[in-house]
This record gives structure tokens, sequence and C-alpha cells, in this order.
């Protein structure tokens, strides 16, 4: 018994280490408990299988289109369900033949960006040189282009133009690409005022319902041509970026107190808005639609209106405003900046979004910027020799102020009153300290359960022996099987003949 | 977010505390808040519908920071407006200085930006008019060698504010179908330098 205990920790079944699919080689967990042969063949199973699976997806969207054409083009067959309205609908059928056939090679093009499937159907049209819209993305540009055919569905014939026109214009791009970005810009922005004209003067779109499709179109463009035109290598957005990244490091130290912002950290809730503002801020680079982009600017500067109202007890104008936006901006530090300011500047649909709200906000953020790439000390109120100082790192605003107490985390509340991002130190610090003493409690635990369960083992091997010996093994004389005690050795044998042959 | 759309932009400029904020506030809100260094009311942006005889009009309001240490950016916030109205402080001869700064801004980087010339406060030169600091016949001559409209406003008494935005609304309406059938004859290359492309090259 005490031998079996002792193995149980540590003992692994022969079994366990061979491959799962029993084929006699020796597993490895890393392959998911399969030998290297083994495991080769299952990924590539699963890897056909996500192949396939975007070949349904592919091939489900072209059928959703094709529904989309059939459904702009014979709107009362809509009405009945597809079996009942079987005789009236076949007429339709055999005009939609040729619509579809044409329209699947349309659809192809419309597909090829995704190499996959390209090199499977590009039997007929050549593959579009569009490398950019890599394979990776299109999960999500999947799931755009499904919504767009989804919302097109909804206008019938104008639908199927605009839908047309997108992907005529796609394509276009793709062969643009060594273009400038002002010029793509240039042309988004033709394609934009292009189609919006003609929605207003062919289809007669009550300017509302324009705004809509085309904030549609935006989405659906920008997102396929994300890849290609968001900081593009032809522009030095890069380099920009980069530049202002730096420069914002360099001003760690301008105080909220510098630029004359009017809110108060102190006060929960302000504080709360500030960390929303900053995380709206930084949210924007992760979106690809232009206005999407200009909606992270927008909350975030409503998270600055309401910090601004609760400090100051009303509602705050531009001269509030604009040096908190700087503020925010200088603790955010925004990845890619530079680059998505262009790339709302050159494809935004301008027609609304720079005179409306957005607008608002989207310039007061150039202005912030703007700002923190010419600020000096005139603009701070500072002398040029502290300026100087606080720039080159030989002096700390910060720390005249609360000098030395921020790294003894034991006098948290003293600088709590002076500093909240202090208070926030310590509050983690002390978080900190006590996930350690927590730690250490549970080291320790273990450590006794380890000794304790060597002592139970010994203590059972101790019983064990005693026990032994209490009651040594005696090996009684084998009289009590004296009957068999010839036959022990041959257990094999059958019954003995003699009874036998006598009853019978 | 504001779903309305906005027909035209129109800036508010001048120094700090002339009352940009203020003038907004009273035509938006009809109110006046009253306070010792009540220089900030009002949120930054306002869309405001305003009738012109069949339509509507939405003004797009921006209000925008007037401190010197923004002077530089001051041209981004311009940019793209189709009025401007270029506040000063009646009592305070130095903002009528920076009023002028503004009006030649505007003349060199907007031309399509229409003038608004407009003197605040003028409920305290009412009360007493040795306050007064800017002659109104100096600037009513300043406001026409600009091609400007000048208004004397009171966001205390609301006297001129409706008056003045109507007016920039008014206008907007009969220059906006003189731009359109302009801008439809420009020939398709130059739509560059139609005033939407160019929002904002910061550097």
């Amino acid at each position: 018994m005490s031998q079996r205990t002792e193995r149980r920790g540590i003992h692994v079944d022969q079994s366990d280490l061979l491959c799962k699919k029993g084929c006699g080689y020796y597993g490895n967990a890393a392959w998911q408990g399969l030998c290297s042969k083994c495991w080769r063949e299952e990924y590539q199973r699963v890897r056909q299988k996500q192949i396939q699976d975007d070949w349904a997806l592919a091939e489900k969207l072209q059928r959703e289109e094709e529904e989309a054409y059939a459904s702009s083009h014979a709107v009362h067959s809509q009405s009945a369900p597809g079996h009942a309205s079987l005789t009236p609908f076949s007429k339709f059928e055999e005009k939609k033949t040729n619509e579809k056939t044409r329209k699947v090679t349309t659809v192809k093009k419309f597909f090829s960006p995704s190499s996959r499937t390209a090199s499977k159907k590009e039997t007929q049209e050549g593959k579009t040189p569009s490398p950019s819209i890599s394979r990776h993305a299109s999960f999500d540009t999947d799931q755009v282009s499904k919504d767009f055919v989804e919302f097109l569905k909804n206008l019938y014939k104008p639908g199927r133009e605009i839908h047309k026109q997108c992907r005529a214009f796609l394509v276009s791009m793709s062969n643009k690409k060594d273009l400038g970005a002002d010029e793509l810009s240039e042309c988004v922005q033709d394609f934009y005022q292009s189609l919006a004209d003609r929605l207003i003067s062919h289809f007669k779109g009550s300017s509302e319902s324009v705004e809509q499709v085309m904030d549609q179109v935006e989405k659906y463009i920008m997102t396929r041509l994300y890849k290609s035109v968001f900081c593009p290598e032809t522009t030095d957005d890069e380099k920009k970026d980069l530049a202002t990244q730096n420069r914002i490091r360099a001003l760690h130290w301008v105080t909220i107190q510098m630029l004359c912002v009017s809110m108060d950290e102190e006060i929960p809730e302000v504080s709360e808005n500030v960390v929303k503002a900053i995380t709206d801020v930084i949210e924007m680079d992760s979106k690809r639609v232009p206005r999407d982009k200009l909606a992270c600017i927008t909350r975030c500067s409503k998270h600055i209106f309401s910090a601004i109202r609760i400090t100051k007890n009303e509602p705050a104008s531009a001269d509030d405003f604009l040096p908190a936006l700087i503020y925010i901006v200088l603790k955010a530090n925004p990845p890619r900046l530079q680059s998505n300011i262009q790339y709302i500047t050159r494809f935004c649909n301008p027609s609304r979004l720079m005179t409306g709200e957005d607008g608002y906000y989207f310039t007061n953020l150039c202005c912030a910027v703007a700002f923190i790439e010419k600020l000096d000390a005139q603009s701070l109120n500072l002398s040029p020799e502290e300026f100087e100082r606080y720039m080159s790192g030989q002096a700390s605003p910060r720390f005249s102020s609360s000098e030395g107490t921020w790294p003894d985390g034991s006098q948290g509340v003293g600088t709590a009153v002076t500093n909240p991002v202090l208070a926030q130190l310590n509050t983690n610090l002390e978080l900190l300290s006590g996930l350690c003493s927590r730690q250490e409690a549970v080291m320790e635990a273990a450590q006794s359960l380890q000794s304790e369960f060597l002592s139970w083992t010994q203590s059972v091997q101790r019983e064990v022996n005693d026990i032994l010996e209490k009651y040594p093994l005696e090996i009684k004389s084998s009289k009590v099987s004296a009957i068999d005690a010839n036959n022990v050795d041959n257990e094999n044998l059958p019954s003995p003949i003699k009874p036998q042959v006598f009853a019978g | 977010m504001s779903a309305m759309r906005v027909d035209a932009k129109v800036v508010m400029l001048g120094k700090e505390s002339v009352g940009k904020t203020s003038l907004v506030e009273r035509y938006v809100h009809h109110r006046f808040l009253v306070g010792p260094y009540q220089n900030t009311i009002g949120a930054a942006f306002v869309a405001k519908p305003i009738q012109v005889g069949e339509k509507v009009i939405t003004l797009g309001i921006w209000d925008t920071a007037g401190s010197e240490r923004y002077e530089a950016m001051s041209r981004i916030y311009y940019r793209g407006a189709r009025a401007a109205v270029v506040c000063y402080d009646l009592t305070d001869s130095s903002s009528f200085q920076r009023a002028k700064f503004w009006v030649k801004e505007l003349q060199n980087c907007e031309e399509h930006c229409k003038i608004y010339l407009c003197g605040t406060k003028s409920d305290m030169i009412e009360g007493d008019r040795s306050l007064r600091q800017i002659d109104y016949h100096d600037a009513q001559d300043f406001a026409e060698e600009i091609g400007a409209q000048y208004f004397e406003t009171s966001s205390k008494t609301g006297k001129n504010v409706d008056e003045l935005f109507q007016k920039v609304a008014e206008d907007y309406n009969s220059s906006a179908f003189q731009f359109m059938t302009e801008e439809t004859g420009v020939d398709l290359g130059q739509k560059k330098d139609s005033y939407f492309y160019s929002c904002c090259h910061n550097n």
C-alpha cells in the first residue's frame, strides 16, 4: 500500500506517452498528444476545413448578393413565398440567368483580392493585383460586405446601382496603388461626390436617405481600402507619428495647471471622465472607418465636457475645452495620431462631417496637435530657462510639490491629496503588497501541506511496520489444506478420476 | 452624437472674454448667466435651425478659444467657414485691435467666408457712455471698408442678437444658391479648390 501512494504523484502510464491516435509512436503535448505524423495529418484536416468554411462564406455572400439583385429585379415576387410562386417566377428566372452569369463574373472580381478564392475562380477573370487587402483582414471585411449587401437589399434598383459603382471603384482603386496619398484621397472624394450627386439627380433621393446611403458606402469602401491607404508608404505619415509620439513623451512634465485646464481630478467623477476620454482617444486607432474614428473623438470630447461641467458647475466653452483636450492628448499619447488625422482628413465623406459636430471636435483635435507641436515656454507661461530645464529633465515641476514622497508607499495618504496619479500608484502598490502577502501565505500553506504529506506517508509506513511487527506473518504449517497438499503443484490437472469411474 | 445635418459653418472669433460664448448662449437658450468671472458659458458647438422664408437653414455655430496662446491655430478653426462673427468688446479697445487681426486673416485665407463685425456688451455703454472705447462710426467705417455687416449686441438684454444670426442665415441662403450654381459650373478637374477638400493640414 505504501508503495502505491508514493507512486501516485509522478506515475505516468506508458499509454499516456504514446500518440493518441494509437499508431504506436510517442506523442507530444505540443501536438495535442499526437505524434508528429498524426499531428500533421490532423492539422491539414482542420486547415482544409477552415478553407472550406471560408469558401462557404464567400459563396454565401455571393448568393446573397444575387438574391439582392433578384429582389431588386423582381419586387413583387418577394411577397409570395418561394415555392408557391414558382410558376410566375420562372419567367423572371429565365431573365435572371443571363443576369446571373454576368453577375457571377463581377462577383468574382469582387472576391478576387482574397488570394485563395481567386486561385480557384480566376478562370475567366484575370486576378486583380491587390495583395494589399490581405487574407487575414477578410473576416472583418466580409462582415462589412455582408452588412452592406443587407443594407442595399432594401433599396432595390438604386441599391444595385450603388453596389455596381462601389465594386467598380474598388477595382479601379486597386490599380492605383502607386499614386500618392493626395491623389488617392482625391479619387475617393470624387467618388463620394459623384455618387451623391447621382443619387440625388437619378434616384431623387431625399438628402437624409442619401446621407444614410453615403455613410454605408463610406463604411464599406474604407474598410476595404483601409490597409492600402492608411499611413501609406508614399507619405511621411509614419515619421510624423513617431515625431509626435516622442514630442508628447518629452512633454510628460506638463501639468494641468500650466495649461490652465479647469478640471479637478480629485473629484472622482472628473477623474473617471478623464480616464474615459483617454480611452476613447486611444481607441480611435483601432477603428477603420473614418466616421467611426470621428465618433471616438466625439465621445472623448463629450467626456471632457462633462469633466469640466462637474468641476466648474457650469457648461464649458471652447476656452475651457481646447486646453483640456490638449491635456488629454498629452496624457493619452494616442498611437499613430498623425496618421489617423491624415486618414480622416483624406477619406472622410466631407459634406457633413466637416461642418457638423464631429467636425468641430476633430478640428479641435487638430488644433491640440498643432499646439503640442509648437508648444514653447511662452505658451505655458514659463520662462525659457524653466522650460529648458523641464525639457532636459533636469527639473520636474511635479516633484517640487511632492518631492521624495512618491517612492515611499507608506506615505500614500499624504500624496493622495497632492496628486491623483500618485494616489493611484499607491493604491496599486498596496494591492500588490496585499497580493504578495497572500501569495506568501499560500506558499506557506503549500509547504506545510507538503511536509504533512511526507510525515503522513512516514506515519502510515510506521504504522504498517508496527502492525507487521505486532502480528508477524506466521506461515502456519500447511496442515489446514492437508487434503489438497499433494495437488498444489498440479492445479491444472483434472480432478481425480477414480471417484468418477467409481460413480459411473 | 448630433445626427443633425448642418448647412453652414459659422465661427465665432474674438479675444478672450469679449463674450462670444455668451452671445451664442443667449441666442440658442435665450438666457444670460451672471457671475463675476463669467467668460465661459454654454457648449462649444451648437447646431441651430433657423427659419428663412420657406426654408429651414441649420447653422453650425463654432465657438473658438480666444486666448492668444492658440492664435497660431485659429486658421484651422475657420477653414471652410461660410460666416465668421468677429466679436470685440465695446469697452475694450485692445479687443478691437484683435478683431482687426482676425478680419485680415479671414480676408487672406477664406474668401468665401462672410464677415460680421459685432461689438458686444452694448448694455454697459448704455448705462455709462464714458465706458465706450470704440466709436460707433469708426466701427461702422471699418465694417464698410471690409464689406462686413456691423452689429452692436448685448447678450444681457438680448439686443440685436437674434437679428445678427438671422442675417447670417439669410445671407447664407441667398449666397448658397449663387454658390451652388457657381459650383456646378466649375470644371470637375478644379474640384480640389472647393472648400471642403482642405480641412486640416496642420503642418
